[in-house]
Protein backbone atom coordinates (compact mmCIF):
# COMPACT_ATOMS: atom_id res chain seq x y z
CA UNK A 1 0.00 0.00 0.00
CA UNK A 2 1.70 3.54 -1.03
CA UNK A 3 0.16 6.95 0.59
CA UNK A 4 1.23 10.05 -1.77
CA UNK A 5 0.42 13.16 -1.30
CA UNK A 6 -0.22 15.04 -4.76
CA UNK A 7 -1.43 18.69 -5.57
CA UNK A 8 -2.99 19.80 -8.17
CA UNK A 9 -1.58 19.43 -11.50
CA UNK A 10 0.98 16.96 -10.69
CA UNK A 11 0.56 13.31 -11.73
CA UNK A 12 1.16 9.58 -11.02
CA UNK A 13 2.59 6.64 -13.35
CA UNK A 14 0.84 3.18 -12.42
CA UNK A 15 2.98 0.21 -14.22
CA UNK A 16 3.37 0.83 -18.04
CA UNK A 17 0.45 2.47 -19.05
CA UNK A 18 -1.28 3.92 -16.23
CA UNK A 19 -1.05 7.71 -15.65
CA UNK A 20 -3.02 9.43 -12.99
CA UNK A 21 -3.22 13.64 -12.57
CA UNK A 22 -4.74 15.31 -10.29
CA UNK A 23 -6.96 18.48 -12.16
CA UNK A 24 -8.67 20.09 -9.60
CA UNK A 25 -8.95 20.03 -5.56
CA UNK A 26 -12.17 22.33 -4.48
CA UNK A 27 -14.85 22.10 -1.58
CA UNK A 28 -13.54 18.64 -0.40
CA UNK A 29 -13.57 16.82 -3.17
CA UNK A 30 -10.67 16.25 -6.02
CA UNK A 31 -11.55 16.07 -9.98
CA UNK A 32 -8.74 13.43 -11.23
CA UNK A 33 -7.63 12.27 -14.84
CA UNK A 34 -6.86 8.75 -15.46
CA UNK A 35 -5.23 7.80 -18.60
CA UNK A 36 -5.28 3.78 -18.82
CA UNK A 37 -5.80 1.48 -21.64
CA UNK A 38 -9.22 0.40 -23.39
CA UNK A 39 -8.95 -3.01 -21.09
CA UNK A 40 -8.23 -1.74 -17.53
CA UNK A 41 -11.60 -1.11 -15.75
CA UNK A 42 -12.18 1.77 -13.62
CA UNK A 43 -15.13 2.30 -11.06
CA UNK A 44 -16.03 4.07 -8.67
CA UNK A 45 -15.43 1.68 -5.54
CA UNK A 46 -19.13 2.09 -4.00
CA UNK A 47 -20.82 1.18 -7.25
CA UNK A 48 -18.60 -2.08 -7.29
CA UNK A 49 -19.61 -2.56 -3.87
CA UNK A 50 -23.40 -2.77 -4.62
CA UNK A 51 -23.21 -4.82 -7.46
CA UNK A 52 -20.68 -7.28 -5.19
CA UNK A 53 -23.69 -6.72 -1.97
CA UNK A 54 -26.23 -7.35 -4.96
CA UNK A 55 -24.75 -10.47 -6.23
CA UNK A 56 -24.90 -11.81 -2.42
CA UNK A 57 -28.21 -11.19 -2.26
CA UNK A 58 -29.08 -13.07 -5.40
CA UNK A 59 -28.09 -16.06 -3.71
CA UNK A 60 -31.21 -16.35 -1.15
CA UNK A 61 -33.04 -19.10 -2.64
CA UNK A 62 -36.64 -18.82 -1.70
CA UNK A 63 -38.42 -21.42 -3.62
CA UNK A 64 -42.08 -20.68 -2.12
CA UNK A 65 -41.65 -17.19 -3.05
CA UNK A 66 -40.78 -18.51 -6.69
CA UNK A 67 -43.78 -20.84 -6.80
CA UNK A 68 -46.43 -17.84 -6.31
CA UNK A 69 -44.85 -16.21 -9.51
CA UNK A 70 -45.99 -19.14 -11.06
CA UNK A 71 -49.38 -17.57 -11.15
CA UNK B 1 -20.56 -35.58 -13.30
CA UNK B 2 -22.27 -34.26 -10.07
CA UNK B 3 -22.78 -31.17 -8.31
CA UNK B 4 -23.86 -31.66 -5.38
CA UNK B 5 -25.46 -28.02 -4.48
CA UNK B 6 -26.85 -27.39 -0.90
CA UNK B 7 -29.89 -25.32 -1.85
CA UNK B 8 -30.85 -26.71 -5.14
CA UNK B 9 -29.88 -30.58 -4.57
CA UNK B 10 -27.82 -33.08 -7.00
CA UNK B 11 -27.15 -31.39 -10.45
CA UNK B 12 -26.05 -33.43 -13.34
CA UNK B 13 -23.82 -31.90 -15.70
CA UNK B 14 -21.05 -32.78 -18.41
CA UNK B 15 -17.60 -31.00 -18.42
CA UNK B 16 -18.79 -29.21 -21.36
CA UNK B 17 -21.56 -27.37 -19.98
CA UNK B 18 -19.31 -25.68 -17.32
CA UNK B 19 -18.45 -21.65 -18.06
CA UNK B 20 -15.83 -20.08 -17.28
CA UNK B 21 -15.86 -16.67 -15.92
CA UNK B 22 -12.00 -15.91 -15.94
CA UNK B 23 -12.65 -13.10 -13.33
CA UNK B 24 -15.02 -14.61 -11.50
CA UNK B 25 -17.69 -12.03 -10.22
CA UNK B 26 -17.84 -9.02 -7.84
CA UNK B 27 -18.28 -10.81 -4.78
CA UNK B 28 -17.05 -13.86 -6.39
CA UNK B 29 -13.52 -13.21 -7.22
CA UNK B 30 -11.93 -16.63 -6.75
CA UNK B 31 -14.78 -18.87 -7.99
CA UNK B 32 -14.00 -19.24 -11.88
CA UNK B 33 -16.39 -21.81 -13.00
CA UNK B 34 -19.91 -22.60 -13.17
CA UNK B 35 -23.14 -24.53 -14.42
CA UNK B 36 -26.47 -23.16 -14.99
CA UNK B 37 -29.54 -24.69 -14.99
CA UNK B 38 -33.25 -24.10 -14.62
CA UNK B 39 -35.11 -23.78 -12.06
CA UNK B 40 -37.39 -26.81 -11.47
CA UNK B 41 -39.66 -24.49 -9.38
CA UNK B 42 -40.15 -21.98 -12.30
CA UNK B 43 -38.38 -21.92 -15.19
CA UNK B 44 -38.82 -18.32 -15.96
CA UNK B 45 -35.48 -18.28 -13.65
CA UNK B 46 -32.46 -19.64 -14.06
CA UNK B 47 -29.35 -20.17 -11.70
CA UNK B 48 -25.80 -19.51 -12.40
CA UNK B 49 -23.79 -21.85 -9.96
CA UNK B 50 -20.76 -21.96 -8.98
CA UNK B 51 -19.07 -26.08 -9.35
CA UNK B 52 -16.24 -24.89 -6.98
CA UNK B 53 -18.31 -24.01 -3.93
CA UNK B 54 -21.22 -25.71 -3.04
CA UNK B 55 -23.38 -22.84 -1.57
CA UNK B 56 -23.34 -20.10 -4.00
CA UNK B 57 -26.29 -19.84 -6.73
CA UNK B 58 -26.86 -17.39 -8.13
CA UNK B 59 -31.22 -16.82 -9.07
CA UNK B 60 -31.64 -14.87 -12.88
CA UNK B 61 -33.59 -14.38 -15.02
CA UNK B 62 -33.93 -12.82 -18.43
CA UNK B 63 -33.93 -9.15 -18.35
CA UNK B 64 -36.00 -8.84 -21.48
CA UNK B 65 -39.02 -10.84 -21.02
CA UNK B 66 -39.21 -7.69 -18.12
CA UNK B 67 -38.19 -4.74 -20.19
CA UNK B 68 -38.75 -4.65 -23.82
CA UNK B 69 -36.43 -2.32 -24.49
CA UNK B 70 -33.63 -3.19 -21.87
CA UNK B 71 -30.61 -1.95 -24.24
CA UNK B 72 -26.49 -1.37 -23.47
CA UNK B 73 -23.46 -1.98 -25.90
CA UNK B 74 -21.25 -4.71 -24.83
CA UNK B 75 -17.53 -2.66 -25.20
CA UNK B 76 -14.99 -4.31 -27.48
CA UNK B 77 -13.04 -5.61 -24.61
CA UNK B 78 -15.64 -7.46 -23.24
CA UNK B 79 -16.01 -8.75 -26.70
CA UNK B 80 -12.67 -9.63 -26.58
CA UNK B 81 -12.23 -11.18 -23.94
CA UNK B 82 -15.66 -13.10 -24.29
CA UNK B 83 -13.93 -14.23 -27.43
CA UNK B 84 -17.88 -13.40 -29.09
CA UNK B 85 -18.35 -13.68 -32.97
CA UNK B 86 -21.23 -13.39 -33.68
CA UNK B 87 -24.34 -11.82 -31.30
CA UNK B 88 -26.01 -15.44 -31.82
CA UNK B 89 -23.75 -16.82 -29.15
CA UNK B 90 -24.57 -14.01 -26.80
CA UNK B 91 -26.62 -14.68 -22.97
CA UNK B 92 -27.69 -12.13 -21.49
CA UNK B 93 -28.76 -12.52 -17.57
CA UNK B 94 -29.81 -10.18 -14.36
CA UNK B 95 -29.38 -10.99 -11.51
CA UNK B 96 -32.77 -11.58 -9.27
CA UNK B 97 -32.95 -10.45 -5.47
CA UNK B 98 -36.08 -12.69 -4.09
CA UNK B 99 -38.46 -11.23 -1.73
CA UNK B 100 -41.33 -13.15 0.03
CA UNK B 101 -43.40 -9.87 -0.89
CA UNK B 102 -43.86 -10.25 -4.77
CA UNK B 103 -43.38 -6.29 -5.62
CA UNK B 104 -39.79 -6.06 -3.58
CA UNK B 105 -38.75 -8.66 -6.22
CA UNK B 106 -35.74 -6.97 -8.04
CA UNK B 107 -33.47 -7.82 -10.58
CA UNK B 108 -29.92 -5.94 -11.34
CA UNK B 109 -30.38 -3.89 -14.89
CA UNK B 110 -27.27 -2.33 -13.75
CA UNK B 111 -24.61 -4.95 -13.85
CA UNK B 112 -26.11 -7.57 -16.65
CA UNK B 113 -24.24 -10.97 -17.09
CA UNK B 114 -23.07 -11.73 -20.29
CA UNK B 115 -22.51 -15.20 -21.80
CA UNK B 116 -20.66 -16.52 -24.72
CA UNK B 117 -22.64 -19.95 -25.00
CA UNK B 118 -20.57 -20.87 -28.02
CA UNK B 119 -17.30 -20.55 -26.07
CA UNK B 120 -18.76 -21.02 -22.77
CA UNK B 121 -16.78 -17.85 -21.36
CA UNK B 122 -18.74 -15.28 -19.14
CA UNK B 123 -18.17 -12.18 -17.80
CA UNK B 124 -20.39 -9.88 -15.29
CA UNK B 125 -20.87 -6.30 -16.95
CA UNK B 126 -20.94 -3.11 -14.75
CA UNK B 127 -23.46 -0.26 -16.87
CA UNK B 128 -21.57 2.74 -15.37
CA UNK B 129 -24.68 5.26 -16.60
CA UNK B 130 -27.79 6.42 -15.04
CA UNK B 131 -30.25 4.42 -17.00
CA UNK B 132 -30.56 1.39 -15.29
CA UNK B 133 -31.09 0.90 -11.52
CA UNK B 134 -29.15 -2.34 -9.65
CA UNK B 135 -32.76 -2.91 -7.70
CA UNK B 136 -35.27 -2.74 -10.98
CA UNK B 137 -38.25 -3.58 -9.91
CA UNK B 138 -39.05 -7.27 -11.78
CA UNK B 139 -43.36 -6.94 -11.53
CA UNK B 140 -43.50 -3.19 -11.49
CA UNK B 141 -47.50 -1.84 -11.85
CA UNK B 142 -48.73 -5.42 -12.53
CA UNK B 143 -51.56 -6.13 -9.96
CA UNK B 144 -52.21 -9.52 -9.91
Amino acid sequence: MLVIGRKKGESLLIGEDIEITIIKIENGSVKISISAPKEVRILRKELYKEITDENQRAMVFDSATLEKLKK
Amino acid sequence: MELVTKYHGVIEYRNEDVIVFKKGLPGFKELKNYIIFPLESNDAFSILHSVEDIEVGLVLVSPFTISGDYEFKIPDTYIKELEIANSEDVLVLTTVTLNSNVENITTNLKAPIIINIKEKLGEQLILDNDKYKIKESLFKGKNN
